[in-house]
């Protein structure tokens, strides 16, 4: 039985349609006029216990708005969402015992408080026993290192300790299911790794998860799922692995030669690959079709006529297909 | 009162008393305000009376004033407003308490952080005014019932207020109309006794009047024991009332609360 199910999940929000400049403003305040925007467009989603999954999306394609619709925190225009069984926006109180939520550009720390009165108040609201509460903070401080902040005021964290502590803070009741939007947004690269083998712990933990980001390194890394939204409908929802073999078909190898490379004659030589030129004019990069030619294949013959100095072969990347599934140029 | 009510308010607490400076001001202002008011109806009632009130219970009245008025503007109103327009009002959904009771939470505790501040100014005044004293020790006892309902009367105007950002995306406009009724209907300004009498309808028709005239009538005894009595019921029922128009438009506006951006 699916932790979330929502079906065909749609939110409108009507927004002032104004013109520019003072006129407009003037013409708006007399005769105020209104234009219903849809921002999530009859989504259908269902997620099993223990599932890591992604939803991704371009700005403004409805990433956030989805959240707070199954979150409790928006009330559906149309369908229904099911978490655990509830209704999350009537069985708000009921349905927030159970979940943990992060949203990365708003903070639940108070502000002007040491990071601790925070999770000592979140503790009281989720009626943690004080056992738990200190095993769980010993296991943050572990993964997080979070007791070196944790008597700081939280307006003196930098991001990357604010979002380490606003993570404590969103699973401090150890939730079933687990909403993070934009966890590592602003973070550096040693915060986001470490954020992420924490995400990827949690998951081996069997918590469900859902992780909106604009970083696919965070998806590749911690979700096998992704589910890819543009102008609020479901571009693409599957494994990752899947999305990787269905739409990466391609792969590519740069060579370093010893010489500057003649790319025209290598494409009258070798046609069966596509050719171009390098950053450097000794640089060649080689694109073969994966099912047609295995990278031994290719590399065997190359490297024996080219005799190359080195090497280097690019990894398939969901990036470039995401960016594609975004622009329409792919299809579910 | 369940720990996290208990919780909230105590973080409220801490967030206000955090901020010496603004605290030591609000001390220091407050004591001004109630100097200039006791110096300007000084030079008005010299030996005589106005409204009722000899120079003596205008000190006592004045300085009810003081201490009821540090209550009333010491809640945690603007902070309840930002989390509304700043869109932080969609962190507090996420949480399982109710919003209602943790705002209440929230709101006492501020109100609380103000009360060593009211206390210190009214003990410091008594000392050296020496006002008229309660008419007796039940008036006492029934004035302090009416300092404790302001408590939640105050939660009650401010809630209302705050909720109103969910329409308008401002606060400013209604947090000065608010304060200005509260300011004047209440007597704090200016006693009701001195107002026209369809003046002093309208007040007494509102709630905001129980913050000054209130508790000032019971401990000057300007109203016998069944006065006190009734006024005190009037006081509580508008607590509750307030409460429960709360609840009403919250169950409506929630539905359509919007929080854009990520």
């Amino acid at each position: 039985m699916p932790i979330l199910e929502a079906r065909n999940l749609t939110k409108t929000f009507r927004r002032p349609d104004k013109a520019s400049g003072f006129k407009g403003a003037v013409k708006h305040l007399a005769q105020r006029k209104y234009k219903n925007y849809t921002a999530v467009d009859g989504i259908d989603l269902s997620i099993e216990p223990g599932e890591s999954v992604a939803y991704v999306g371009p700005n403004g394609a409805g990433k956030s708005t989805t959240v707070k619709l199954l979150t409790g925190i928006l009330r559906p225009s149309e369908g229904t969402v099911r978490v655990m069984g509830r209704d999350p926006h009537t069985e708000r109180i009921a349905n927030a015992h159970d979940i943990g939520v992060l949203f990365g550009q708003r903070t639940q720390l108070w502000w002007d408080l040491p990071v601790e009165e925070s999770l000592k108040l979140l503790k009281h609201m989720y009626g943690v026993s004080d056992a738990d509460y200190k095993a769980r903070i010993a296991r943050f401080d572990e993964l997080l290192d979070l007791g070196e902040f944790m008597p700081a005021l939280a307006r003196t964290l930098s991001l990357g300790q604010r979002m380490r502590a606003d993570l404590a803070c969103a699973l401090i009741h150890a939730p079933k299911m687990v909403y993070l939007d934009e966890p590592t947004i602003g973070l550096d690269i040693s915060v986001k790794d470490r954020l992420r083998a924490f995400l990827r712990e949690l998951v081996d933990d069997g918590t469900t998860l859902l992780l909106t980001s604009h970083d696919l390194a965070d998806i590749e890394e911690v979700c096998e799922r992704i589910v890819v939204i543009d102008k609020g409908a479901v571009a693409y929802d599957g494994p990752i692995t899947q999305l990787k073999a269905h739409y990466i078909t391609t792969k590519a190898v740069k060579l370093f030669l010893e010489e500057a490379a003649d790319v025209p004659a290598l494409e009258l030589k070798y046609p069966q690959y596509e050719w171009a030129a390098g950053e450097a004019p000794s640089e060649v990069v080689v694109t073969y079709e994966s099912a047609r030619f295995t990278t031994a294949e290719v590399l065997g013959g190359l490297t024996a006529e080219l005799s190359p100095r080195d090497l280097s072969l690019s990894e398939p990347s969901i990036e470039d297909v995401i960016r594609r599934l975004y622009a329409g140029e792919l299809t579910k | 009162m369940a720990s996290v009510d208990v919780a909230l308010a105590t973080i409220s607490f801490k967030r206000k008393i955090a901020y010496k400076s603004t605290w030591i001001f609000s001390v220091v202002f407050g004591g001004w305000s109630l100097l200039a008011g006791l110096a300007v109806w000084n030079h008005l009632i010299g030996d005589g009376e106005m409204g009722g009130y000899d120079w003596q219970a205008m000190k006592a009245y004045l300085i009810i004033g003081f201490l009821t008025s540090t209550l009333a503007w010491a809640g945690s109103d603007w902070e309840m407003a930002n989390r509304i327009l700043d869109g932080l009002v969609a962190v507090d959904l996420t949480k399982p308490v109710d919003f209602q009771r943790a705002r209440a939470g929230e709101y006492i505790g501020g109100m609380l952080a103000s009360v060593p501040a009211a206390l210190i100014g009214t003990a410091a005044a008594v000392v050296l005014f020496r006002p008229a004293g309660p008419v007796s020790p039940l008036a006492a006892a029934l004035t302090a019932v009416s300092l404790l309902l302001i408590f939640p009367l105050a939660f009650g105007i401010s809630y209302l207020s705050i909720l109103t950002c969910f329409v308008t995306q401002r606060y400013l406009g209604i947090q000065w109309a608010r304060d200005t009724m509260l300011a004047f209907f209440s007597g704090m300004m200016v006693p009701l006794a001195l107002m026209p009498g369809w003046l002093q309808g309208v007040a007494w028709s509102l709630p905001f009047v129980h913050f000054t005239t209130t508790p000032a009538s019971i401990y000057l005894g300007r109203v016998g024991t069944a006065g006190a009595l009734g006024l005190l019921a009037a006081q509580a029922a508008w607590a509750v009332g307030l409460w429960v128009l709360g609840r009403l438009i919250w169950s409506q506006l929630v539905k359509k609360v919007t929080v854009h951006g990520g």
